[in-house]
């Protein structure tokens, strides 16, 4: 599904991804894991599309196509979703107007027509309620306001309203109390299936409590430095990432 | 001074003389006063650029092309559409303020005068086109105490129009003030001289819409004169390519528990220029009063221009007031964020630009204009 080789990408000159190399099958659910400032939202920003980084060398295959030929609403269209770590307000936007737009973006991908009023209003509450999110939520400015824990809660409704194929959570569960981590795993391990596929970008082993990764990586200093089973995580959690850093 | 008039003024001369011509006007029915005729053969002919650049009004003018004032511009009256007016001195009107530029004592001397004595309900719409040349006009209208009123201006078509408008809001009237403008003609250059006075517990509301590429400058003076009295100003633009709006608000407070907000926000797309200064002035007795102003311009494109110019003087100590003005471009991680959500960069960009005019746009009472205004601001 997806294929990244030897990728490396800088912003300002700077290599900022020296070498990554990862590859997603559809169905599995990998972790990945790091300190901070080793690239994890970097990797992220160019699987979403963001502008302003150079791609030096590598490549990144996504179903086959060549994913950085493609614009961010394309990747969107074609099935890639980013929760982003720092979601941004959308003043004057409301939550309802926004998702109407995406949606019927993506139905006219596909040639399909675009939502009526009530069909967009059932599926939106619908899955509002799948993440414990006031109605009210849905006539307010898209992020405006929000507490973290809400910016967090309504990157994964948004991601069960668009249903989408690659799911990338960028520190998802940072600023996440039980109760709300909880509520966004069980969204999460509500569209697993064998056609999707899920990239955890977190520091802790908690998340992959509640959602059970296949493959869990260490990222350090712009590549991948380890990978292993989720047992990885509970040792990284133990010992912290120096000793796998830097083994004796 | 009459030799001065045949060989062309100085810069000081012009300024001087006009103030003369004002201050006899002052004494006159100015309507059919030999004065006006003079003013009049002088503007004709006059560099008018020399009246906007006079040292006082310098700083007013600063940010705001106006090369179109060097080509020679012929006197013309507007085709207008307006049903009740009656001739009458505007110096007869108590609340008229004393001009405080030559450009607005030329317009006391304006070839056509209207006053209009607000009775009826009927909504008033003053729709003026101007043909091509220098039009001038001077309405001033009075709205009687307790009355609700609608008033809306258009001026439509090419050429270089000032028209200058006083409003007389009586004790306890309510007065909305709609001025949309389009402006789709790049040749087309608006200069309007708005002053209100408003007396105790009477209450103004303005919304200036503007979209389009023509030259506009909206000087707007608002006059609290009585107890509990109160303005709410609007301004919503759109300003594309070649477009200027230029915006100089000022508020003053005279009288205590009085209220103002100023909100306006302009969109600036590539080659396009926004000007705002907005006063607020408080005078000593105006105690517990508050004052907002909020101005913000939304750059699209780096060859996008604004300028914004807050100015506080508060002379009261019980006083409410607060001020917002911000100028930036549109965030690329916004543009980002619904593009990665699959809507399209353009759509993305209308719906940023959109929701940021909206917030004017919806505060517009009169549904016709709103939804006016949604489909040529906002594009929806
Ligand atoms: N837009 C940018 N401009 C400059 N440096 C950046 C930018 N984005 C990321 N970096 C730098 O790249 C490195 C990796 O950042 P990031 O990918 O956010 O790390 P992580 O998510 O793993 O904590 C950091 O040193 C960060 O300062
Ligand atoms: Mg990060």
């Amino acid at each position: 599904m997806l294929t990244i080789r030897d990728l490396h990408a800088s912003v300002e000159g700077r290599e900022i991804l020296k070498g990554l190399t990862l590859t997603v099958q559809p169905g599995e659910v990998h972790a990945i894991m790091g300190p901070n400032g080793a690239g994890k939202s970097t990797l992220a920003a160019i699987l979403a599309g963001r502008e302003g980084y150079e791609v030096t060398q590598g490549e990144i295959l996504y179903e086959g196509t060549d994913l950085l030929e493609m614009a961010p609403e394309e990747r969107s269209h074609a099935g890639i979703f980013l929760a982003f770590q720092y979601p941004v307000e959308i003043p004057g936007v409301s939550m309802v107007q926004f998702l109407r737009a995406a949606l019927n973006a993506h139905r006219a991908a596909k040639n399909q027509e675009p939502l009526d009023t009530a069909e967009l209003m059932t599926l939106l509450r619908e899955k509002a309620a799948l993440l414990k999110l006031d109605p009210s939520f849905l006539t307010r400015s898209v992020n405006e306001g929000f507490s973290g824990g809400e910016r967090k809660r309504a990157e994964i409704f948004q991601m069960a309203v668009l249903e989408p194929k690659l799911v990338i959570l960028d520190e998802t569960d940072s600023g996440l109390d039980v109760d709300a981590l909880r509520i966004v795993a069980e969204a999460v391990n509500a569209l697993r299936s064998p056609e999707r596929a899920f990239l955890i970008i977190t520091h802790y082993h908690r998340i992959l409590q509640h959602i059970r990764p296949d493959v869990v990586h260490i990222l350090a200093d712009g590549r991948i430095v380890r990978s292993g089973g989720p047992e990885l995580a509970i040792e990284l959690e133990e010992k912290g990432y120096e000793p796998l850093l830097n083994p004796a | 001074m009459e030799v001065l008039l045949r060989e062309g003024l100085s810069l000081e001369a012009g300024a001087a003389y006009l103030t003369q011509l004002l201050r006899q006007a002052a004494r006159e029915n100015l309507a059919s006063s030999p004065l006006r005729e003079r003013a009049l053969e002088w503007i004709e002919g006059a560099d008018l650029q020399l009246l906007f650049t006079e040292q006082a009004l310098k700083e007013d003018w600063k940010y705001t092309p106006m090369d179109f004032l060097r080509q020679p511009w012929t006197l013309q009256p507007f085709e207008e559409k307006l049903s009740l007016s009656e001739q009458v001195a505007p110096l007869a009107i108590e609340s008229f303020p004393i001009p405080k530029s030559p450009w607005e004592a030329l317009l006391v001397g304006a070839p056509v005068h209207r006053h209009i004595m607000l009775a009826s309900d009927t909504p008033l719409h003053i729709a003026l086109r101007n043909l091509g040349g220098l039009a001038l006009e001077l309405i001033t209208v009075q709205v009687p105490a307790g009355a609700r009123r609608e008033i809306q201006l258009s001026i439509e078509g090419t050429g270089l129009s000032l028209v200058r408008l006083h409003l007389h809001i009586e004790e306890g009237a309510q007065v909305r003030f709609y001025y949309p403008s389009e402006g789709a003609e790049p040749k087309s250059y608006r200069y309007l001289i708005f002053t209100a006075h408003v007396e105790g517990k009477a209450s103004l509301h303005t919304y200036a819409l503007t979209t389009g590429t023509g030259w506009k400058r909206d000087e707007v003076r608002v006059f609290l004169a009585g107890k509990e009295a109160a303005a709410y100003l609007h301004g919503a633009a759109s300003i594309a390519e070649g477009g200027v709006v230029d915006t100089a608000v000022r508020v003053e407070h005279a009288a205590p528990h009085t209220e103002s907000n100023q909100l306006f926000r302009s969109l600036v797309e590539a080659g396009g220029r926004s000007t705002f200064q907005g006063r607020i002035y408080v005078a000593r007795s105006a105690q517990k009063t508050n004052a907002y102003q909020s101005h913000k311009a939304l750059l699209t494109a780096t060859t996008a221009a604004a300028y914004s110019r807050p100015q506080l003087e508060i002379f009261a100590d019980d006083v409410r007031c607060t001020h917002g003005v911000s100028t930036g471009f549109l965030q690329g991680e916004m543009l980002l964020y619904l593009r990665t959500r699959g809507i399209p960069e353009s759509l993305a960009r209308q719906m940023i630009y959109g929701a940021f005019l909206a917030e004017v746009v919806e505060k517009i009472p009169s549904e016709a204009l709103r939804r006016w205004a949604e489909a040529k601001l906002l594009r929806m």
